[in-house]
């Protein structure tokens, strides 16, 4: 217990909640587990009490009486159950589920649509040109109605701390309510086995005050500002494969497979929230990217280091 | 009539001799053995719970079939004809006719007439393989139209089809078998649970066979 | 009191031991049709598959040991958890207690000679050999499954898993299934009509009652996943589109079919742990077990309700609220049934006199860890709290307390209370104990930290972990954990390996057992018994007037059915003498049908269709061969 009150505060734990929807799931666990702990300690106390009884028989106080240990059986086993199931029943199933369940449109003022991808997660506002990957911004305390798609396979949206989890299946349009109450960095992660990197594709909500996130929203619509410097990068880059699966806005690469690359300096992270988003791993990443995310659908591309330095440099640019 | 019993060892309401039902191998003896039994025959049991199964794997393919129906905005897709409703009721109704001999042949193996039963199960069996023929024949028709490949709506039209005709192969292979047997070897208490059982499998198959066309045919109904 | 041979009942048995006398040698193992042979065969095989399953654990809890590992490399990872939970559920848990102990035990206690089908018996364990090995053959060859043991669509679809990897998947799993589905039917043929007449059913020892509701749940659950597994191959090999959007299928529809058999499955894991847990209980405790009816009727009710909440796996994908509240209703209501179960094992416990002996302690074990998974699931049939946990660690905590906790203690359990049965010598009592507390600790060391760790967001299935996540305390604590738990089960197999073969003599009875495996010898002979026992109440072996009776009747020479390979049918309710079966005394055909369908799935695999139809031929064959010789009936 010690380990989980001191680790409460963890990364992605749903102890630290910040969201009504959260907290009551939470409220809900923690009275379970008191539950839970009673009736288990209880069958221990019986077990126990067996033990130092051993030599007797009967029930103890009351003696050997059988239709009275059977109606013992009945109460223990069906009437008190019956009593507590149906209060869980009620609380959780048909209570706190109302916060869980996925948002009237009419109540929310966002939407986001993130779309799972082997192993990233595609992020885009509907109503603008955003378009990001792995970072999803919202104004805090605002309802944000998420859009969970996927391309591929199966994936689970999951940020512990803000909501439950939503799995992207194909052909299926899921949705559900994200509120953060309190302005933060919220760690997400896939929650449905999706292939060999499934380790590797975690995300990261960023709830903002809304000033905050219009502006940032409005700089993720923006293509991509043209710069002089880095012409070296800028048309290795096109001339490379990397405009046949990368896309930044305003330029000549158009392509969808892999994220948006317009605003990448923008994101604290790279390649799913796996390693920092730092010049020195950025240059790790594209010089060889299997040996971060083994398996991962960027390929290595046996670039010289000159070549690296040279993308990283016009990457960089991508504010 | 053989006394190849056991007297049990406490009354059991029932007067007499326990039969050794393998000891049993005319005609007659047979027949005694069938009416002394009060139980159903291990084997009957068999293929009751073997047939429960196979029901159950139509129940998947028939539940698999309204589940892709009622996700679809249009069953069966643009391209493919509703099914047509005449020829496959006909053909299901030949299927379902050959219950009766099966039937009989059972009545007639109970009583000890090997002959008339073989002869029985050999008319069923020809009904069978000329509903089979038939049916074979339609299939190769249907694919020509749309193939399985194709949509989801093929994919279960053609897999149900042919999970329904492999059943009626296997029955008419048991068919040969027991009417072979029976015909050429005689009754034994083993050939009469066979043949209880080959006809309790016809009655199971015919009666999913119903089940199949009225799903297959759903949506021109 | 077991059957005593006196020297008038000597000659008697001589004229059995004759009849019954087995073929010895290899050739004799290979067809043999006793059922305890089998259960042997059985036992040594799933036990092969479970230190298999183990060493694939191990190796996951290795790579987990501390962030970023480099034990397993991401494919070999997805290969690992996949085969371990295939092996762990296909071929260990289901083949140990419905092959090993099921085989070898139900015909003893019914007082039968056999089981219904004994041909039909072995080829249903030539078929599970051939399907583990068909399964291995994946491993061995660098393509194991790699997609979970659910095998969700479309990353298991040919798009996303292109090799034959999920192709052993597949056809491996039809092809288990054949072995399960033709097991159950023996047992329900075996319990229904071959009971000792006199047993009706009100009198039939609740181990059976728990493989009746076993075996009615793997006719009706199988056939779910056999269709799924059909769906998913020709989706595969044939380009069908059961599971594909763009063409009309739906990744759901895999969902359904595999949870409409996956939930009744893991009921059909436990329901045989019930049967051992509600056998060693009476003996152990000295008393007979608390409201044997509603027991009964509970086993029976957990396998029939089991078929009505497979949805509780798909909390999380999105389905109408409606739905989901259904399906949480009745996910709570198949509680009760355990519940009264659990009630009544403490309360019987409670008012006996309990020796806490190494089987009873494993039974305690397996209490406790029955009440903290069934607990968990209580939880996660809150639907909004699942769909936080569902998918992570909590979970996989809640099903190994109930899989792991619940299912393999009394099948560790039962394997200390019948060794002296099956071996005629007694396993060592202080080397047992050690054995279970090691297996305690292990198991509660491994799975507990695991709800933390799902509560603290480690989703499963993952191959590593970043470093600042606060997850690497408690998975190295963990990984130690499965060591220890290891090395509990080697330390239960070290000594019943050793007291094979310098344990000392048992007897018939050394526990003063309530069924009426105690009655006869340690082993029992290929007869099991001199003659077909009296039976007057579930607990045979204490109705001592019963045991009197048999033995002034084995004197008489009353009721041998020694004219051949005789056990008795019965009518299905109350049991009176029907007919007198001839068994089949041993046949070659049984694994011939083993060999074809092996081939007849590896050349499916291998694209070869036309041999592959050769060899169903030849099975079809070997059919027919086998039914030339006429037994039972």
């Amino acid at each position: 217990m010690a380990t989980v009150l001191l680790s409460g505060c963890g990364k992605q734990s749903i102890l630290s909640f910040k969201s009504p929807q959260t907290h009551q799931i939470t409220l809900l666990w923690w009275w379970m587990l008191a539950a839970a702990s009673i009736v288990f300690l209880g069958a221990v106390v019986m077990l126990t009490v067996a033990w130092f009884r051993r030599g007797t028989r009967g029930l103890p106080f009351l003696g050997e009486r059988e239709t009275l240990t059977e109606g013992l059986v009945v109460l223990f086993g069906m009437g008190i159950p019956v009593v507590a199931l149906v209060a869980l029943f009620g609380v959780a199933n048909l209570y706190v589920i109302k916060n869980s369940e996925a948002p009237d449109p009419r109540t929310t003022a966002l939407t986001v649509v993130v779309t799972g991808r082997q192993w990233w997660w595609e992020v885009s506002y509907p109503g603008t040109r955003a378009v990001t990957a792995n970072e999803i911004h919202i104004p805090v305390r605002t309802r944000v109605d998420v859009i969970a798609l996927t391309a591929d396979v199966i994936h689970s949206f999951w940020v512990p701390q803000l909501a439950r989890k939503i799995d992207m299946v194909p052909g299926r349009r899921n949705r559900i309510l994200l509120y953060a109450s309190r302005p933060g960095i919220y760690r997400g992660q896939c929650a449905e086995f999706c292939g060999l990197q499934h380790a590797n594709m975690a995300l990261e909500v960023v709830a903002e005050p809304a000033s905050a996130f219009r502006s940032w929203l409005s700089r993720m619509a923006a293509p991509a500002a043209s710069t002089a410097s880095a012409s070296t990068g800028k048309s290795l880059f096109m001339s490379l494969q990397c405009a046949s699966c990368h896309q930044i806005r305003g330029t000549a690469a158009q392509a969808t497979v892999g994220p948006d690359l317009t605003h990448l300096m923008s994101r604290r992270t790279l390649a799913g929230n796996t390693i920092p988003n730092t010049p020195a791993d950025l240059a790790a990443w594209i010089h060889n990217p299997q040996a971060i995310k083994p398996g991962a659908l960027m390929p290595d591309l046996g670039l010289s280091s000159t070549q690296v330095s040279e993308l990283v440099s016009y990457l960089e640019t991508l504010r | 009539m053989s006394s190849s019993g056991e007297h049990p060892p406490r009354p059991s309401g029932r007067a007499g001799v326990i039969p050794r039902s393998s000891e049993a191998t005319t005609a007659g003896a047979v027949a005694l053995v069938a009416r002394r039994r009060v139980a159903q025959p291990n084997g009957w049991w068999g293929m009751a719970l073997f047939v429960a199964s196979e029901a159950t794997l139509f129940g998947t393919l028939i539940a698999t079939y309204f589940y892709l129906d009622f996700n679809a905005p249009r069953w069966p897709p643009a391209g493919i004809k509703a099914p047509s409703v005449v020829l496959p009721l006909i053909a299901t109704a030949v299927l379902v006719s050959t219950t009766v001999p099966m039937f009989l042949s059972v009545r007639a193996a109970r009583a000890g007439y090997a002959g008339l039963a073989a002869r029985f199960v050999g008319a069923a069996l020809l009904v069978q393989c000329i509903y089979l023929a038939g049916q074979i024949l339609l299939f190769r028709h249907d694919l020509n139209d749309f193939r399985p490949d194709q949509s989801a709506y093929a994919s279960i039209y053609f897999t149900t089809l042919a999970a329904h005709h492999a059943h009626v192969l296997l029955g008419i292979l048991l068919n040969g078998w027991v009417a072979a047997r029976i015909g050429i070897g005689g009754l034994t208490t083993y050939r009469l649970t066979a043949v209880r059982c080959v006809a309790l499998y016809w009655y199971v198959v015919n009666a999913l066979a119903v089940l199949v066309v009225l799903t297959q045919l759903s949506p021109s109904l | 009191m077991a059957t005593l041979i006196t020297p008038s009942a000597e000659r008697h048995v001589e004229l059995l031991e004759q009849v019954w006398a087995e073929r010895q040698g290899v050739l004799g193992w290979l067809t043999t049709t006793d059922h305890k042979r089998i259960g042997i065969l059985y036992f040594f095989t799933s036990l092969a598959f479970f230190a298999a399953g183990g060493v694939e654990a191990l190796l996951i809890r290795t790579q987990l040991v501390g962030p970023n590992g480099h034990v397993l490399s991401p494919a070999a990872f997805d290969e690992m958890f996949t085969m371990h939970g295939i092996t762990m559920i296909f071929l260990f848990v289901i083949p140990m207690t419905t092959g090993a102990f099921g085989n070898y035990l139900i015909p003893l206690m019914i007082g039968a000679r056999d089981m219904a089908f004994p041909r039909m018996n072995a080829v249903s364990y030539w078929i599970f050999l051939g399907s583990g090995i068909f399964m291995y053959i994946g491993l061995v060859t660098g393509h194991a499954p790699n997609s979970g043991w659910f095998d969700y669509v479309p990353l298991a679809s040919k798009q996303f898993d292109p090799g034959n990897n999920i192709d052993f998947y597949g056809y491996g799993l039809i092809f288990n299934g054949i072995s399960s589905t033709a097991a159950a039917i023996n047992f329900i043929v075996t319990i229904f009509k071959l009971r000792a007449p006199g047993m009706s059913l009100n009198r039939m020892p609740l181990f059976c009652y728990a493989f009746l509701a076993v075996s009615f749940s793997l006719v009706f659950a199988l056939p779910a996943l056999s269709m799924a597994c059909v769906f998913l191959e020709l989706d595969r090999q044939l380009g069908f589109h059961f599971y594909d959007v763009s063409n009309g299928g739906d990744p759901l529809l895999w969902q359904n079919l595999f949870w409409i058999f996956g939930h009744p499955e893991v009921y059909i894991i436990i329901l045989p742990a019930f049967g051992i847990a509600t056998s060693i209980i009476p003996t152990f405790v000295r008393r007979k077990m608390v409201a044997f009816p509603l027991v009964a009727l509970a086993e029976i009710m957990v396998a029939f309700l089991g078929f009505g909440v497979w949805v509780h796996h798909m909390f999380a994908v999105g389905l109408a609220t409606i739905t989901t509240i259904y399906f949480a209703a009745a996910s709570l209501i198949i509680v009760i049934p355990s519940a009264i179960q659990l009630f009544a094992w403490i309360a019987t416990i409670l008012t006996g006199t309990p020796i806490f002996k190494t089987p009873l302690l494993f039974i305690i074990g397996f209490i406790l860890f029955f009440m903290i998974g069934g607990l968990s699931g209580v939880t996660v049939a809150a639907i909004p709290f699942d769909q936080q946990v569902e998918d992570s660690y909590y979970i996989v905590a809640h099903f190994h307390f109930v899989i792991f906790g619940a299912a393999v203690f009394p099948i560790l359990g039962g394997m200390y209370y019948w060794f002296p049965k099956v071996t005629g010598r007694m396993y060592h009592e202080g080397v047992g104990k050690v054995s279970f507390y090691l297996t305690f600790t292990g198991t509660l060391v491994t799975f507990f930290p695991m709800h933390i760790l799902g509560i603290l967001g480690m989703p499963r299935r993952v191959y590593t972990y970043p470093a600042h996540m606060g997850w690497t305390f408690l998975n190295l604590l963990e990984s130690i954990g499965s060591y220890v738990l290891a090395s509990g089960l080697i330390l239960i197999v070290v000594n019943l390996a050793v007291s094979l073969f310098r344990g000392p003599l048992a007897g018939n009875d050394p526990f003063e057992g309530d069924t009426l495996e105690w009655s006869t010898t340690s082993p029992p002979p290929p007869y099991n018994y001199p003659l077909i026992p009296t039976v007057s109440s579930p607990y045979a072996m204490w109705d001592k007037e019963d045991r009197e009776l048999d033995n002034r009747r084995l004197a008489r020479g009353e009721g041998l059915l020694a004219r051949g390979h005789e056990t008795p049918a019965s009518t299905v309710q109350d049991a009176e003498w029907d007919e007198i079966l001839h068994m089949p005394p041993h046949s070659a055909w049984p694994p011939v049908v083993g060999l074809t369908l092996t081939g007849m799935f590896l050349m499916l695999l291998l694209h070869h269709y036309e041999i592959a139809a050769g060899f169903l031929v030849a099975g079809g064959l070997a059919l027919l061969a086998w039914h030339n010789k006429e037994y039972a009936g």
